[in-house]
């Protein structure tokens, strides 16, 4: 350092080059946090006070009702089928897309952001056109006594539909970064394939799948667009979580809407406690596992 | 990391199991070559590599010789060729079942695993008939251990060792499968100076107690110099010797040779009845037989001395004087058009910028300079 920048400098305290004047920080962070409040944190907790406006006897009440139960259960039933197939597919289709080169590969990858790019809605009438009474399939599967329209496998196949991306857009950049040398590496000592993906490719990309798996689930728990189509709403059958909230909030049942509403806020909340707990406890790991040598 | 000494290799030598048994591998490859798309990255190569050698693969980046080492261990597919292990065709078997030890240039070891679990890697994938138990990997993975001087260090993980370190777990790696064929690629590419100088010679030590038949991809010629037992250079697909450092360095095939191996001074001249001429001066050197035509005149520095202006040699005058470690390295303008060659002379020895000199070579090589050729 020379004389003379040590004694203009002496009299400031030091400022990193890439910091900010204080004011500017505290504008900015200002800023950010009551955006946050707003739009975020302020709707959630609204979500509650109303659920819980009558008291908690009449909130547990809207939950015990035999329809809400069942809209419950329906929503656990469709996020535990479309959650690990997905599941099974985003590693495949990340795994074909990271490590080998073939023809079409832009435009698979195009596809899979498919979903992310289209309406829920058009999603649905998607399925509705394809298996619906007036739809491709659907004078086959009404002969052979299969509904998929209406009923349970149509609510499946829009939630997977809607929820295909999370897991293969986690994996796919992961996996692009790790390259295949430490594939190769188990190769030349000897691993089968298989061995080398369940032994090297899947605990390098084990958190980031942990965190595609938790986004499907909020997802395939929360949809609402697409599933609305394909449902037909029909009570104690058809009804997924989101589709009782709007129901009962058109029947003017705001404590029944609100308390539904509840829980699917719960079931997020509870999905982003889990992921923050495992970053905590495994912070070494994924470090480990996103940086570098 | 130091020097170790003799005893202590010995000793845990002696107690690797699963070596010193086997006849090393030989290594045959014919008439390789490799297309990628249309570009070609391999041009016909052959190569015996007779059991227990060291073999460098030297040359320039592009030239094929990390191509070769990975067709050889079965990462790679030649578009045509023949890859003979022993007598047996390589070709015929996956990289698996080649059993070839490959040490990738920046280690590629499994990050999410400790250094005990990378080393044990290979044996604990084998089917359950030939796989050891699991006292037997443990007493292996401490005895490789040991032999790569990382002792206690099998808890670890890879992100907590320095690059050397990690280098001798890579390799401890590759060893515990007992390969027939040890690969390296740019071993010590991504090492410092020192470290990447300690580990040669340790390199070296290894190799000649386990006796693998053992091939390297480097484009450091000191590193191929110092360490293998025949160099094998390569340039554009092709090779362009083989042999000896000795022979590489002393009679060097071909100008490219001459020029990747080593310092070497360098000037266009052409030759006419029997005199070599630059810039239409003839210079006072004696040519053996040489054909007319243009030429490249290649000399050693050792072979290059630095005289007063009323000497007999090349007259040139003195652009620029430098000083590195031991020397002081004079950049010298010679003939009309001014090539520049550099001398090392002596520290003590200080001539300045601007002074005549003469230049006396006290032998070189001529090669036809084909890229010149009208």
């Amino acid at each position: 350092m020379s004389d003379r920048a040590a004694t203009s400098a002496g009299a400031h305290a030091f400022r990193s080059p890439v910091s900010e004047a204080p004011w500017v920080r505290v504008a900015l962070i200002g800023v950010a946090l009551a955006f946050l409040a707003l739009f975020l944190f302020l709707p959630l907790v609204s979500v509650f006070v109303e659920a819980l406006r009558r008291g908690v006897g009449p909130a547990l009440a809207a939950l015990a009702d035999p329809d809400a139960i069942s809209a419950i259960k329906l929503t656990l039933l469709v996020a535990v089928i479309a959650v690990p197939t997905n599941l099974v597919f985003g590693v495949c289709a990340a795994w074909a897309i990271a490590k080998f080169e073939f023809r079409g590969k832009s435009l698979l990858i195009t596809l899979i952001d498919l979903p992310f790019s289209v309406s829920p809605v058009v999603a649905g009438l998607v399925y509705v056109l394809m298996f619906g009474a007036q739809g491709y399939f659907g004078p086959w599967l009404a002969e052979h006594g299969v509904k998929v329209i209406f009923a349970v496998p149509g609510i499946v196949l829009a939630t997977i539909f809607v929820t295909f991306p999370f897991v293969a857009r986690e994996l796919i950049p992961l996996m692009q970064e790790q390259g295949t040398v430490e594939e190769e590496a188990a190769l030349s000592l000897g691993a089968s394939g298989w061995q080398t993906f369940r032994r090297v490719t899947l605990p390098n990309v084990k958190w980031g799948l942990v965190y595609g798996v938790l986004l499907c689930n909020a997802r395939a728990m929360g949809e609402f667009g697409a599933v609305s189509v394909v449902s037909g709403h029909i009570r104690g059958l058809t009804n997924t979580m989101p589709l009782h909230v709007e129901i009962l909030y058109n029947e003017y049942d705001f404590v029944g809407a609100f308390a539904i509403a509840s829980v699917l806020a719960l079931l997020a909340l509870v999905t982003l406690v889990v992921k923050t707990l495992l970053e905590w406890r495994f912070a070494d790991q994924i470090a480990a596992a996103t940086r570098r040598h | 990391m130091d020097m170790i000494a003799d005893q202590t290799f010995a000793g845990s030598f002696n107690g690797l199991p699963g070596h010193g048994r086997a006849r090393p591998m030989d290594v045959r490859v014919e008439g390789l070559t490799k297309e990628f798309g249309t570009t070609p990255a391999l041009h016909g190569v052959s190569l015996d590599v007779p059991g227990g050698e060291l073999v460098a693969l030297l040359g320039p980046s592009g030239s094929g010789k990390t191509t070769l080492l990975r067709i050889v261990a079965g990462l790679d597919a030649p578009t045509s060729g023949r890859v003979m292990f022993g007598g047996e065709d390589a070709l015929q078997r996956t990289v698996q079942q080649r059993n070839v030890g490959f040490v990738f240039q920046h280690y590629a070891l499994f990050k999410h695993m400790t250094v005990f679990d990378n080393i044990a890697f290979g044996l604990t994938v084998r089917p359950s008939d030939r796989r050891p138990t699991k006292v037997q990997i443990r007493e292996r993975v401490e005895t490789l251990l040991d032999f790569v001087q990382l002792p206690g260090l099998g808890k670890r993980y890879p992100m907590q060792l320095s690059g050397g370190q990690r280098q001798r777990v890579a390799l401890a790696r590759a060893l515990a499968i007992e390969p027939q064929v040890l690969l390296l690629d740019e071993p010590f590419g991504a090492l410092d100076a020192k470290v990447r100088k300690d580990l040669r010679r340790w390199l070296r030590e290894i190799h000649d107690r386990t006796g693998h038949t053992t091939l390297f991809v480097t484009h450091d010629q000191e590193e191929a110099m110092e360490l293998a037992d025949r160099i094998v250079v390569m340039k554009d697909g092709k090779i362009q010797q083989v042999g000896t450092p000795d022979e590489i360095y002393d009679r060097p095939a071909t100008p490219f040779v001459f020029d990747f191996i080593g310092q070497s001074v360098k000037l266009p001249v052409s030759v006419k009845g029997g005199k070599a001429l630059l810039d239409g001066d003839v210079l006072p050197i004696t040519l053996g037989r040489s054909q007319d035509g243009p030429a490249l005149l290649f000399a050693r520095p050792d072979d290059v001395a630095l005289a007063g202006p009323e000497a007999t040699g090349i007259p040139g005058r003195v652009r620029a004087v430098r000083r590195t470690a031991g020397h002081r390295l004079i950049e010298i303008a010679l003939g009309r058009d001014n090539h520049l060659v550099e001398v090392a002379v002596r520290a003590a020895d200080a001539v300045s910028p601007g002074e005549p000199v003469t230049v006396v070579l006290k032998s070189f090589r001529l090669y036809a300079d084909d890229s010149r050729a009208a």
